[in-house]
């Protein structure tokens, strides 16, 4: 299981590879890995955090874990930032809680001391941890804050816009996946894969969550723009910073798994991912290039010669 | 932006006008959020209608976020849909977010400042200064550990604007201690510059409200004796002299906020509705919040003297 945040990057304008690097290097001596194609896309080392703590349960049974979270950070485009935690949850071999040099073998694993029903955890997992709960959100955001907080970035965003969080769990089992809009900026995911768990799936809910963080994002900066309910001009330099900033971003499936390509299709099909984010774009276009054709029409410009 | 909201003393209207001003800031289309940081008396919830945080809250507060470590995010409430008043439910078209972040019910003002509560406080103004246009933090008033907590959190956010606000009356103590407030032994000035803040700097970005202001041409006035209406125009001009020598004079002042007998019986919003359809206030009040809900953000208004 895990949790993504999404969020803008705290910068006035994109930020070149060079510095997606210094912000990404989180840990000295680990490389910051970066991918440039289809869009430049740049990942810090993974960060170990050591819990022990309750776990996720939906009859709200103590259930007592120990091990490591997996976390990162990473800068899509220089624009989008993303703090990522997840952990597999795996039955202890005996019940007694081990030296931390046992769990810290196994990076990313927490062991359940104890009996645990793996669907009890599941369903569980969309809930508000309690306070003595495993809280990968809270360990995301601050991957982010590392982040947003640096002193190589500017502050002074073109707009200011929610991070979504995006909670997902993982099992084996019959492939389906299930997308859900929680509020205004919490979405869970639940997933069933064939065979054994793989990284992919942590790449997968995070391309995910970048392209939930994009639609939502645009859903906003439209609304704001108040199509038809106020003046052209000031719809127009509502809508810019979409057109500088966003709609160039969209980029689904870049980095997943080829064996995991049929969940993200199976979303875009329905609720229709690409559909929805194709209609508001074209929207956009559409409303700047009303606005570029009634300024020539005042500037006598689109007479003709 | 962060701005600020310190008064002198009590009872000067700081949190019924600062309220306003972020409720008319909202309405000018801004996505807005207001911390209760009165810990002594977290009433914010009040003068927005919100019956259930009326005197703070019972889940995690702005108090016990920043007291305890390891709690949650604090418990945010959306007006637009939480509030109990009627005219304030729907979010009107073009308006922004209003977020109210209450503090706890029976929390207490801050014993001391520790460097935990420090880190957690400059994340939450660093994760919201990310969301919001504009966030609006109502300290308590006079000195207090809260003024410098804030005062700390703003030197390790270099990159985040803020303002303060300081709200008085029109009386010749509240102007003696509004500049004392500043300028006095351990004002805002001092310990800003204890903790690192530039002085100068700093006190540019202090600006001076008047409150429940009795202009002598004012309506109310009318059936005064002409010996009455007299002695207030000389008492006024008095003031405006005292004010000029207390540094607390027109340059510095943002805005004043007119006596409105509905502020005096009823600390509450003030709608357009109780303007224009039951005219239980006046019109010059709902202006004069307009207009501070402009000049905040307006740099002009704003310059180094």
């Amino acid at each position: 299981m895990g949790e993504v945040h999404t969020g803008l990057l705290q910068n006035s304008g994109e930020v070149p590879e060079s510095t997606c690097h210094e912000l990404l290097n989180l840990l000295s001596g680990e490389r910051v890995r970066v991918s440039r194609r289809p869009i430049v896309h740049a990942v810090s080392p993974d960060l170990l955090t050591g819990v022990d703590c309750r776990l996720p349960s939906a009859s709200r049974s103590r259930i007592r874990g120990a091990g490591t979270v997996l976390s990162r950070s990473s800068i899509t485009g220089g624009r989008v930032v993303q703090g990522s935690s997840h952990t597999r949850i795996e039955r202890a071999g005996s019940d007694r809680r081990q030296p931390w040099s046992h769990y810290l073998a196994r990076p990313g694993v927490v062991e359940v001391l104890g009996k645990v029903k793996a669907r009890d955890l599941a369903d569980g997992f969309a809930e508000e941890p309690p306070p003595d709960g495993l809280d990968l959100g809270a360990i995301s955001a601050r991957f982010m804050d590392v982040v947003q907080t640096s002193s190589l970035l500017d502050r002074r965003t073109p707009f200011k816009i929610a991070r979504t969080k995006l909670r997902w769990v993982a099992e084996p089992g019959e492939p389906a996946i299930t997308f859900t809009l929680r509020s205004d900026q919490m979405r869970t995911i639940r997933l069933v894969h064939q065979g054994e768990f793989t990284p992919g799936v942590v790449d997968l809910c995070e391309d995910l969550a970048l392209h939930d963080w994009l639609l939502t994002s645009l859903l906003v900066i439209i609304e704001r723009a108040r199509i038809g309910g106020t003046s052209a001009t000031e719809t127009a330099v509502k809508l810019a910073p979409a057109v500088d900033h966003l709609l160039h971003l969209w980029m689904p499936m870049a980095r997943v798994d080829d064996a995991l390509i049929p969940f993200w299709e199976s979303l875009d099909r329905r609720p229709g991912f690409t559909r929805q984010w194709q209609s508001m774009v074209d929207r956009v276009r559409d409303q700047l290039a009303v606005r570029t054709l009634a300024f020539l029409r005042e500037t006598g410009g689109g007479k003709a010669q | 932006m962060l701005i600020f909201a310190i008064s002198d003393k009590g009872g000067t209207g700081r949190s019924v006008t600062s309220t306003n001003i972020v409720y008319r800031h909202a309405l000018q289309g801004n996505d807005v959020c207001y911390l209760d940081f009165d810990f002594g008396s977290p009433t914010a919830g009040a003068i927005f209608s919100v019956g259930s945080v009326a005197r703070g809250t019972t889940r995690t507060g702005l108090h016990d976020y920043l007291l305890s470590e390891g709690s949650p995010e604090p418990h945010r409430v959306d007006v637009w849909t939480e509030s109990d008043r009627e005219g304030l439910r729907t979010k009107p078209p073009g308006a922004g977010r209003l977020v109210l972040l209450p503090g706890n019910e029976g929390g207490g003002e801050l014993p001391a400042v520790d460097e935990e509560m420090l880190r957690r406080c400059v994340q939450l103004f660093s994760r919201l200064d990310e969301e919001f246009d504009l966030v609006m933090i109502d300290l308590s008033a006079g000195r207090s550990f809260t003024a410098e907590l804030v005062l700390q959190a703003t030197v390790r956010l270099p990159t985040v604007p803020f303002r303060w606000l300081v709200f008085h009356r029109w009386t010749r103590q509240h102007i003696i201690a509004a500049d004392g407030l500043v300028r006095g032994g351990d004002g805002l000035l001092d310990v800003g510059a204890r903790f690192g803040h530039d002085r100068d700097t700093l006190r540019d970005r202090i600006r001076f409200v008047r409150t429940a202001v009795l202009e002598p041409d004012a309506a109310e006035l009318v059936g005064l004796r002409d010996e009455q209406r007299a002695w207030l125009s000389a008492c006024d001009s008095e003031l405006r002299e005292l004010a000029g020598r207390h540094k607390v004079g027109r340059t510095v002042m943002l805005g004043k906020i007119p006596l409105d007998p509905i502020l005096q019986w009823r600390e509450q919003l003030i709608s357009d509705e109780d303007v224009l359809a039951s005219k239980i206030a006046n019109a010059e009040t709902a202006a004069a919040f307009d207009d501070l809900a402009k000049k905040i953000v307006d740099d002009n208004a704003w310059e180094g003297l």
